[in-house]
């Protein structure tokens, strides 16, 4: 009796059908780009990754070969520096969101971070060049970090935020229970529980400000030499590839092709790290 | 008294199933023991062979009871009130076929003075009797109702009781001696007079648990453990 | 002279003799007076005296909702982790006020410990390091003494023999109950005067729980445990003395056997025996 109605069974069954089957469409959507971009970086860089490429300077214009090291140990500096002055604030400012703070003045900082989040990174630049450039007369590689740094913070403080939250308040009751004081309880018991998300989170940010060049134009600058001091302007990956994509030469054209190729398997390599860190040991619960 | 009721409605049903057992066979015991005394005192067999009928029934309902109590022990663990209650009608209920047993011993007796000339002195029994009964009848009521005064009652009537056997077994012992050709029916007359007296002793226990249920309260053996 | 019961006993061969009747406390551990605690505008507990007995079992009975915990929490002020909460009232932990404005509340939970509902060793340490984490974390850093007090906790909570050789495993890697006497043995660790438990038992099977109630009773003869829990069964085999508490009102309080057979209020019969709704 209660199964008489089969057809209507079927035409459930062709909506479910029909349902998967756009949903799955859209899911290629999104990654088609992603294999595409990939895929013409390949092709038209791959055959400029070469040992010179992470070991010689660039070539001038005409001159064959020549590289990028200086702007990929430059990117790791900037990324270094950017960390030293992004990691503990963002740390730190997550920390407090989620463990002190009042309910309204949390909701006003965590709105304030999100807005900081949308703004454009180029903004950033300008922030930077106004604040230091202008002030100590001259770009430098302090100012190229301090930029990615202001864009790395708020991404820092939301991931921090969430996943201290996401630690059971039993661990938090468990340690103060035992006569363990508030600020040992958040090191100790909280922050070390959660410290696979706060990691994760540093990764995404570094990796994410790791490409940016906006920020870049106009206060690490570039260079087409060795940096000798963290004062004077500096090359970075992001803002090669884009130097020599602007200019008219084959030979630089090829470059950035590689720089890129370069940086998207950087970027590639550190969600990898990510994935591995987060699956990890089922010990912890973050 | 199963008011208010219980949230889980099965252990309303079970407690409920139990009282109703546990009066029913009260209700047996009481009319056993009246249908011997009547025909001890009507001089009819066919009631002394009912009352023993009803023996047979007032023993599968004291298994029946012991059961469910188990049961409800078991199944519902009853706290307070509710395991009082329980306790009691599991001590309760081989009081009652205790009485019953007197009754069918009552009812024997009864039978083999029947087949003899009528005796005078059979009325002697007739006001043990009553008081037996009420005292059973009141226990009964008293633990059916709660009712903490009229247990004591029957406690302090048990005393009156044993002396009431004492006078009619002292009578008839003196009666023996005298008239040798009715030793028989005396004798039977003093036992039944005797299980007259048991059967107070069976309501006195029933009053002291109905005490206990009511009232949470030993009143057992109160001279005994006033003097240690 | 011995009496009847004692030879028998003997003939038995059992050494223990029954428990005393537990009618008249020898010491109180906690004196509570006329606290009432709210959280924010709402009245958690209204006005409770009550006085804890020392090397007891106190169980903590009510239904959901009755405060029964935030009373418990009020003894190691646990509470006042919850924003907005306020107290009036005295405390006094073996005479001193737990509440009095020189008292540093961690102080006060070193020495009123507590086990949780639900077990919540800390996920990124093994099992040897969970039991030590309290006395770390206040500063003990002699590794023998660490090690001397791991292997005591360990063997009060009744888990030493099952953990002895798994010291380094994580200590979310044991069962649920073995995880909930882990928890005993860390707090034990810091060596408290009373112990607190709320609800160590709800999310057991009835071995662990048997478990956990027979380490209850080990325990009694060195610290005062007060329970809350909502298994009547279990306030009746493991307490000396029970608190109905209903609607932030402590109802009675009495000992246990009198509580479960002949309570004294309406209120907490009609719980007891499942009346209430």
């Amino acid at each position: 009796m209660r199964f008489e109605r089969a057809h209507n069974h079927t035409w459930r069954k062709i909506k479910s059908a029909l349902a998967v089957g756009i949903a799955f469409g859209s899911a290629l959507l999104v990654i088609t780009p992603l294999g595409l971009v990939f895929f013409y970086l390949l092709i038209n860089g791959a055959g400029s990754v070469n040992w010179d490429f992470f070991t010689k300077l660039p070539a001038p214009v005409g001159a064959l070969g020549g590289g990028m090291a200086n702007a990929i140990v430059g990117t790791l500096e900037l990324l270094a520096l950017a960390g030293v002055i992004g990691i503990p604030v963002g740390v730190l400012g997550g920390v407090y969101l989620a463990e002190y703070g009042s309910a309204r003045l949390n909701s006003v900082l965590r709105f304030l971070a999100d807005v900081l989040n949308g703004i454009p990174s180029i903004t950033w630049g300008v922030v930077v060049y106004g604040l230091i450039v202008l002030r100590f007369k001259g770009c430098s590689a302090y100012a190229g970090g301090l930029a990615l740094a202001l864009i790395m913070i708020p991404l820092i403080l939301r991931t921090t935020e969430e996943v201290i939250l996401l630690v059971p308040n039993g661990y938090r009751e468990a340690a103060l229970a035992l006569g363990v004081s508030r600020w040992k309880t958040i090191v100790h018991i909280v922050m070390k529980t959660a410290s696979k998300g706060i990691i994760t989170g540093i990764l995404l940010a570094l990796a994410r400000v790791g490409g940016e060049t906006a920020p870049l134009l106009f206060t690490a600058f570039g260079n087409r030499f060795w940096n000798h001091s963290l004062s004077q302007p500096i090359a970075a990956l992001p803002l090669q590839v884009f130097t020599y994509a602007i200019s008219p030469y084959d030979d630089w054209h090829r470059q950035a092709w590689a720089g890129a190729l370069v940086l998207v398997t950087g970027v590639f390599c550190v969600n990898i790290l990510v994935r591995i860190l987060t699956r990890g040991r089922g010990a912890s619960v973050v | 008294m199963v008011v208010p009721k219980h949230i889980l409605g099965t252990f309303d049903d079970a407690l409920t199933s139990l009282r109703k057992d546990l009066l029913m066979m009260a209700g047996l015991a009481e009319r056993s023991l009246d249908r011997a005394i009547k025909g001890l005192l009507q001089r009819d067999d066919d009631l002394c062979t009912h009352a023993i009928a009803d023996d047979e029934e007032i023993d599968q309902l004291e298994k029946q009871i012991d059961k469910d109590g188990f049961e409800i022990l078991l199944r519902y663990q009853p706290v307070a009130s509710d395991l009082r209650r329980v306790i009691s009608a599991i001590k309760l209920s081989p009081n009652i076929e205790r009485v019953g047993d007197q009754a069918t011993n009552i009812a024997k007796r009864a039978r083999k003075l029947n087949r003899h000339p009528p005796l005078p002195e059979v009325q002697m029994i007739v006001p043990i009797q009553a008081h037996a009964m009420s005292m059973f009848k009141d226990s009964i009521n008293a633990f059916a109702r709660e009712n903490v005064e009229l247990a004591h009652s029957v406690c302090s009537r048990d005393k009156q009781l044993d002396d009431m056997n004492r006078d009619a077994n002292r009578k008839l012992t003196e009666l023996m001696m005298e008239d040798r050709e009715q030793l028989r029916g005396y004798f039977n007359l003093i036992l039944i007079s005797r299980a007259l007296e048991r059967v107070g002793d069976h309501a006195t226990n029933i009053a002291e648990d109905a005490v206990y249920a009511a009232a949470a309260e030993d009143i057992r053996h109160k001279s005994l453990a006033a003097s240690v | 002279m011995e009496t009847p019961e004692q030879t028998v006993m003997e003939r038995l061969e059992h050494g223990s003799a029954p428990p005393p009747d537990a009618e008249v406390p020898a010491a109180h551990t906690f004196e509570v007076k006329n606290v009432s605690i709210w959280y924010g505008e709402k009245l958690a507990i209204d006005n409770v005296t009550l006085d804890v007995a020392a090397n007891a079992v106190t169980a903590i009975i009510g239904p959901s909702g009755c405060g029964k915990s935030t009373f418990l929490r009020a003894l190691n002020r646990m509470h006042e982790l919850t924003p907005k909460t306020r107290m009036e009232g005295t405390v006094l932990l073996n005479g001193e006020d737990l509440y009095s404005s020189t008292v540093d509340p961690a102080i006060v939970r070193r020495r009123v410990g507590m086990v949780f509902q639900k077990s919540n060793p800390f996920p990124t340490m093994t099992i040897g390091e969970n039991v030590v984490i309290g006395l770390r974390l206040n500063g003990v850093r002699n590794q023998r003494f660490l090690n001397e007090r791991l292997e005591k906790s360990l063997r009060m909570a009744a888990l030493w023999d099952e953990v002895k050789d798994d010291l380094h495993k994580p200590g979310t890697s044991l069962s649920g109950g073995q995880q909930q006497r882990l928890c005993i043995a860390r707090a034990l660790a810091v060596e408290p005067e009373v112990i607190l438990m709320d609800e160590p038992c709800s999310a057991l099977d009835p071995i662990a729980t048997a478990k956990i109630e027979e380490l209850i009773y080990q325990l009694k003869a060195r610290y005062t445990i007060v329970t809350v829990t909502h298994n009547m069964q279990q306030a009746g085999r493991v307490s000396d003395y029970t608190a109905f508490f209903y609607l932030g009102r402590l109802i009675e309080y009495g000992p246990t056997t009198k509580i479960f057979t002949n309570p004294g209020e309406k209120q907490t019969e009609d719980y007891i025996t499942g009346r209430f709704g």
